[in-house]
């Protein structure tokens, strides 16, 4: 069965390093509520770097979810901002984190000229 | 509601009351305790023994705090009153109310003060509209405070009331029994908490609380930090100081701290109802205020940075690169009723971003922002060409992605008529404005310099550079109207020019996109008398089809506008035009008390001898309180080149000197003076060189 939230923080890690975050550094955690289980994401990012693990400590902020709900996130169906404000997702901590972090998220599939590149040539030199 | 309103404010909360400091539920004026674009409190009705009070004065003391004088008993033309009621609030986290009763008889009295409360959480979009609300109401008293709540799905909402004195708390408010000694007083505190806002917030105290040394002054202390960091003007024209400082003040007023920069704040667009981010009026302000302020555009970058468009989205209008428009917190936009979060739709704020950034460097010499964002810039540059030029032409032009909520006009002039033929009628769409493609050239320039000093770029500053000289030709072979002299206001779909003359001609110059050989025309235009009304630069010429001089966008003068048309005619060397319209915004501000309205009519100056201001809502308006700011810059001819700071004054006739000290920059801090001619024999408000209404000659000066 698909597993967006899965495939999504899977792409994230294979990235390894993303300029839409090369400003920020800290440590989000996930927690995704299924039913009675809370499944747990850390993504740590250092300058862009980026590295995701299921195991963590501190974390700067705590991102509270449903999993069906991410998992809509994680497919570009659900707007992350959109449901921060309607407390479908909740945060503890350093909110900024998040706010940077959402970026990272896909837009809706079938949007006019999604297939375009995105961002041509922000390409960092050596 | 006939009666005055009053506003008290902190960034996005604000109280608008009558003048006894009541709110009721009202239809005509939307009253209330706001904050986050939700009204947190919707009624708020004090009462002595039954009756309602009747107010002797409003004191503002500060933007955030204002203090009522009250006596019992409404609608009585002599008021021998024994009793005295004191109300004073400070907004933050909601608000805090201190509320005294003083008894002037040699009798004790026992009073039954109330104080009436109830919420309906609307969404600043439902207020006006009366829309009805989707989710439930809640109401409990716990742990001596009484809590409104409002829910829908996971949304919540919560307002704590609480009182340092005894209280009944009941679901309808607080009834204090107050006993009164003779020539003694009765004091309570009121609290009033927005306790939950969404985005994780979660508050549980009000940011002021009585005799709070500590707590009081913070922003007060801001306030006076504030304009003290700021340079100090000294001048001969006694209005002059006072818009200075009216400006300062309201600009400190209209701070707004981001959600994700904690403690940085940016100019928000206008009080009350436009405190938030706005790409279009959060950059145009930053610039204006530049050499005086410039925390303020650092912080617009940043934010802007962070929340630039990544994906496309077409219900917000979000494309990769894109900077936003408005970001807004209500619950319309929480359930994607609205689009606000954030909503996308501007075509210029994605250039100016880059324009904003590179003047930012230019004053500062801070490159660690620009290596900062970097990787938004370039993303910026790269909507431009990918996303800006919609019909492939080269130019930037605009329609909407949202047929239902979206913007129609995304340029600045964005009321439905704004863009204009000659005889009139309206073009489709898409439509490419001249002054986008100004800011085009000018983003490309500009971003050709940050990529040689400070990205080490070589190759894409010289492909800017390339891109921008033939972006100039194009526009000056396509835009122009030869036989009128002048650029046309846009192009139309079919690539046919929307012939009317516009103030945009004035935005040409400041980007620098016009010809030199072609500047002079069109400064006879913008100060020949059917743009230039002695008040301003009317937005459209009197002449052209839909010309009115009470319309929003098609003939009333902004000073906004007219602040960066005096920029522009800077740059092209016409300075005693720059001068001219500098003259004649410190006129009118002198009619508003130094505070410049978002617009006002485009009658000419001789007609009403006083400039008549467009009724608006909002006040101060961020990029009107800004213009002063950058007026006193083009006067003086500030302009920042390698490490120094070049001062070229020229000053209208009537100012003998101006002073303008400790001006921050790369260079530390740096005095400005400028000498200018005092016509002794006049002393009218009309000055001479603004009464004249003839063809105009403009005069430039190397």
């Amino acid at each position: 069965m698909a597993d967006p939230t899965r495939e999504f923080f899977a792409g994230l890690a294979a990235q390894a390093h993303t300029p839409l975050l090369q400003s920020e550094s800290g440590t989000l955690r996930f927690d995704l509520k299924e039913g009675k289980r809370t499944q747990r994401w850390y993504v740590t990012v250092r300058k862009g770097d980026v590295a995701v693990s299921r195991k963590g400590a501190a974390a700067d902020c705590v991102i509270h979810a449903e999993k069906a709900l991410f998992d809509g996130i994680a497919a570009g169906k659900v707007n992350a901002t959109a449901a921060a404000l309607r407390d479908a997702v909740t945060m503890d901590g350093k909110v900024g984190l998040f706010l940077f972090f959402q970026r990272l998220f896909p837009g809706p599939s079938g949007a006019q000229g999604d297939d375009r590149p995105v961002a041509g040539y922000a390409k960092r030199r050596p | 509601m006939s009666y005055e309103l009053v506003q008290v404010l902190d960034g996005n909360t604000f109280v608008v009351s009558d003048k006894c400091g009541d709110i009721e539920p009202s239809l005509v004026d939307a009253t209330g305790l706001f904050s986050f674009d939700t009204r947190f409190l919707s009624k708020w009705v004090l009462t002595v023994n039954g009756e309602r009070l009747n107010a002797l004065s409003t004191d503002d003391l500060q933007y955030f705090e204002t203090r009522f004088f009250l006596v019992p008993g409404t609608g009585t033309v002599y008021i021998d009153a024994k009793l005295s009621v004191i109300r004073q609030r400070a907004v933050g986290n909601g608000f805090h109310e201190e509320l005294t009763i003083l008894n002037h008889d040699e009798k004790p009295v026992d009073l039954t003060v109330r104080v009436e409360a109830d919420c309906d959480f609307a969404d600043l979009f439902e207020v006006k509209d009366a829309l009805a609300k989707k989710g439930s109401y809640t109401t409990r008293v716990a742990d001596g405070r009484l809590v409104l709540g409002y829910e829908r799905e996971t949304y919540k909402r919560e307002t704590w009331i609480e009182a340092t004195a005894p209280a009944a708390i009941d679901e309808h408010g607080l009834t204090f029994a107050a006993h009164v000694e003779p020539h003694g007083e009765w004091t309570t505190d009121l609290h009033v908490i927005t306790a939950s806002g969404g985005l994780g917030f979660h508050l549980d105290r009000t940011k002021y609380e009585r005799n709070a040394k500590k707590a009081r002054p913070i922003m007060e202390h801001s306030l006076e930090k504030w304009v003290g960091d700021a340079p100090r003007l000294e001048c001969d024209w006694a209005w002059l100081k006072t818009t200075y400082q009216r400006s300062l003040v309201d600009l400190a007023a209209l701070r707004f701290e981001p959600v994700a920069f904690p403690g940085q704040s940016l100019p928000a667009a206008g009080l009350p109802w436009f405190m938030t981010m706005f790409g279009r009026d959060s950059i145009f302000t930053s610039l204006q205020t530049l050499p005086f302020t410039p925390e303020l555009a650092a912080t617009t970058l940043r934010a802007l940075g962070q929340r630039q468009g990544t994906r496309v989205d077409d219900f917000r209008e979000e494309e990769p690169g894109r900077i936003l428009h408005e970001m807004r917190f209500g619950e319309l936009t929480a359930f994607e009723e609205r689009p606000h979060s954030p909503y996308y739709g501007s075509a210029d704020a994605t250039p100016l971003f880059v324009v904003l950034l590179d003047e930012y460097e230019r004053w500062t010499g801070d490159t660690k922002l620009v290596r900062e964002l970097e990787y938004e810039a370039r993303a910026a540059l790269n909507w431009i060409d990918e996303f800006g030029d919609r019909l492939g032409d080269g130019y930037i032009s605009y329609q909407r992605r949202n047929e239902t909520s979206g913007l129609e006009n995304q340029s600045w002039k964005d009321s439905w008529d704004s863009i204009s033929y000659h005889d009139g009628s309206l073009p489709g769409f898409p439509r490419a404005t001249c002054e986008l493609q100004g800011y085009a050239y000018d983003a490309k320039m500009r971003g050709a310099r940050l990529a040689r000093l400070v990205w080490r770029d070589a190759a894409f500053a010289d492909r800017l550079e390339k891109e921008a000289a033939a972006l100039k030709r194009r526009f000056n072979r396509d835009f122009w109207i030869g036989d009128r002299g002048f650029f046309a206001v846009a192009l139309d779909a079919d690539g046919r020019q929307v012939d009317s003359l516009n103030s945009n001609i004035g935005h040409l110059l400041w980007s620098g996109i016009v010809d030199k050989s072609k500047a002079r025309a069109v400064v006879s235009h913008l100060m020949g008398p059917r743009l230039f009304s002695g008040w301003g630069v009317r937005t459209l010429a009197d002449d052209e089809g839909r010309f009115n001089p009470i319309g929003y966008h098609v003939g009333t003068v902004w000073p906004f506008d007219n602040s960066i048309i005096a920029w522009g005619l800077r740059r092209y060397g016409y300075k005693q035009e720059a001068a001219r319209i500098a003259a004649a915004m410190f006129d009118a501000a002198d009619f508003f008390d130094g505070r410049l309205p978002e617009a006002f009519a485009g009658y000419p100056r001789e007609l009403t001898k006083y400039p008549v201001q467009y009724p608006t809502a909002c006040s101060p308006q961020a990029w009107s309180t800004g213009a002063p700011l950058l007026l006193v810059r083009t006067m003086l001819g500030l302009e920042p080149i390698g490490e120094n700071l070049i001062v070229d004054p020229v000053l209208p006739v009537g100012i003998g000197h101006v002073e303008l000290l400790d001006i921050p920059g790369r260079w530390g801090r740096i005095d400005a003076f400028g000498r200018g001619r005092v016509d002794t024999r006049k002393k009218s408000l009309t000055r001479q060189e603004l009464g004249i209404l003839g063809e105009y000659k403009p005069t430039k000066t190397r």
